[in-house]
């Protein structure tokens, strides 16, 4: 669970960047953190696992207090995933890249295995295990490092931007499979994204952030319903749903939504 | 004189010890285009854009036979430098391209670079800089700007020698929606304004749809389809991978075609789409 209470954050000489947020993630939701470029959301997710400490007001993970932890303190409860992944690789093979973390921990070898294993086949890398990472593709590598946060079994889960650059085969994969962590080990997801229909069709809880400041928090039917402006927010009404509610269909995709209608009378 | 703005004939490339990743690239670029390359990851778009450049194989080495041509003159033995004056580059990192500490400074380096004179350079710097949407910027250091002004930036580098084709790979991936549509409008002002060839490689057609005209699929390192969008388009539905990297409103377009046999419009906006589909439509009954 985190929570924060009246959050604030300015960077150095700058403008505040997060304003009086007050919000809580219960264990096991899955959410999507979106706004416009500059909004907040990456500096907010950071405040959650004490990458940066606010200025005012306090986060709390699983109850506790985190201002006096540090990263390493909570790493084993939060999983941190970046936006560029070549930052976060350090060793020579994918195996060892994953395997760092748990050996830091000093867990037995055993131990190691097991959770390097059971990490690299949820992320679809077993066979990639002797190669060198930096050689792997950029989804590959996107993959690597959601491998890395999931071999340490946090029990929170915060990706930045992870489907960037990602083809939507690529992007449907990692999402299946972050569905699956979440439905199945009930691990709490908080995604940070731009891919609106992503959103939609994953999250089953949306919190945009506009300037800094906490503009809404519902279930994404409520974003997506064509009833409000969301260009204000710099975001976007996913095709599929502006489709789907202009015909008062369900639809998730093209060929459901095809299925959904028929040619009227007088065409056939 | 050819009317292409870009002609790969029988282009083969490997990268230094690595796997075949073009093969027999046989596909031109229309001058005056809007073209969008599309593939599944992998597939060997950014290689082709580098290729463009000439920067494959000039600074990547590797194997390659065959050859590419811009504006009809072959890449091969020419200066990088001498190819961006007509090709201008832009790549995903684009971040790793800005090399200055002002917008100005910026813009000026690439022209100097080019050798062009001095008091050229700064007009050119101050027209590209409006082109982009950054009049009046050009003592803002590059901090000062957002990732999508300092994107913005990166192209009036590109666009401050008025190249004849302008290649972008993925240049919106790390924007917001808004931004996202807003840098293609600029893109297509300044495309109609010079009537300036485009190369696009971009995943989420959605923001591309209301301006192509033209369309080149990768899939393996080979071309498996090209021409007019709409030509593109069908073919690569046809193809079970290939369709799902289709915007959503052409899958649908495609689908009901297909099933019903009938033909709907060139559908550039989701307002198209539901306007069409209102008149022929109704829901199934369920």
């Amino acid at each position: 669970m985190i929570e924060t209470r009246e959050v604030n954050f300015a960077y150095r000489r700058g403008e505040p960047v997060i304003n009086d947020i007050d919000c809580k993630i219960e264990n096991g939701e899955f959410v999507a953190l979106l706004g416009h470029n500059g909004s907040g959301k990456t500096t907010l997710s950071r405040l959650f696992m004490a990458l940066m400490h606010p200025r005012s007001g306090e986060v709390y993970v699983d109850g506790e207090n985190i201002a006096k932890k540090e990263p390493a303190d909570l790493a084993d409860r939060v999983g941190y995933v970046f936006q560029n992944p070549d930052l976060q690789i350090l060793a020579d093979t994918v195996w060892d890249e994953v395997a760092y973390g748990p050996r830091n921990k000093k867990l037995s070898e055993e131990k190691v295995r097991e959770q390097v294993e059971e990490a690299l086949a949820a992320t679809g890398l077993t066979d990639f295990a002797d190669v060198y990472p930096r050689i792997l593709s950029f989804g590959q590598k996107r993959r690597l490092g959601v491998a890395v946060a999931l071999a340490l079994k946090p029990r929170i889960l915060i990706l930045d931007e992870i489907t960037n650059g990602q083809d939507s085969l690529e992007k449907e994969q990692m999402m299946n499979y972050l569905r699956a962590i979440n439905e199945e080990q009930g691990i709490t997801i908080v995604l940070i994204t731009h891919d609106m229909n992503i959103a939609r069709l994953y999250a089953r809880r949306v919190i945009v952030l506009h300037n800094g400041n906490l503009v809404f928090d519902d279930v994404p039917e409520e974003l997506f319903n064509g009833t409000k402006d969301l260009t204000e927010w710099g975001l976007q009404q996913p095709t599929m749903a502006a489709l789907a509610a202009n015909f008062e269909l369900t639809a998730v995709n093209a060929a459901d939504f095809c299925a959904q209608l028929t040619l009227k009378a007088g065409d056939k | 004189m050819s009317n292409y703005a870009v002609e790969f004939k029988n282009f083969h490339y490997a990268y230094n010890g690595g796997e075949v990743v073009l093969k027999d690239i046989n596909v031109s670029v229309k001058e005056g285009s809007f073209t969008v390359l599309l593939g599944p990851s992998g597939a060997g778009k950014t290689t082709m854009c580098k290729a463009m450049a000439g920067i494959i194989p000039y600074y990547y080495g590797g194997r390659y036979a065959g050859s590419v041509e811009v504006l009809g003159e072959d890449t091969k033995g020419r200066r990088v430098s001498d190819i961006a004056m007509r090709l201008g580059l832009m790549l995903e990192d684009y971040e790793s391209q800005l090399v200055s500490l002002t917008a100005g400074e910026e813009v000026s380096f690439s022209l100097l670079n080019h050798g062009f004179p001095p008091d050229e350079v700064e007009e050119r710097m101050k027209k590209a800089l409006e082109d982009v949407g950054l009049p009046g910027r050009e003592n803002y250091q590059l901090d000062e700007l957002s990732g999508g002004q300092r994107q913005r930036l990166l192209l009036a580098s590109v666009l401050a020698v008025h190249p004849r084709v302008l290649v972008l790979d993925e240049p919106v991936s790390a924007m917001d929606p808004e931004g996202s549509v807003s840098l293609y409008k600029l893109l297509y002002k300044i495309h109609q304004k010079y009537n300036m060839t485009v190369i696009v490689v971009e995943h989420n057609l959605d923001y591309v749809l209301p301006y192509v005209t033209d369309m080149i699929v990768l899939q393996d390192g080979s071309v498996v389809a090209s021409g007019s969008f709409e030509e593109a388009a069908s073919i690569a539905y046809e193809d079970r991978e290939l369709r799902r990297i289709l915007p959503a409103l052409w899958q649908v377009k495609l689908n009901l075609e297909k099933r019903d046999g009938i033909h709907l419009g060139m559908w550039r906006k989701t307002s198209d789409a539901i306007s069409e589909l209102k008149e022929k439509y109704g829901r199934a009954e369920l």
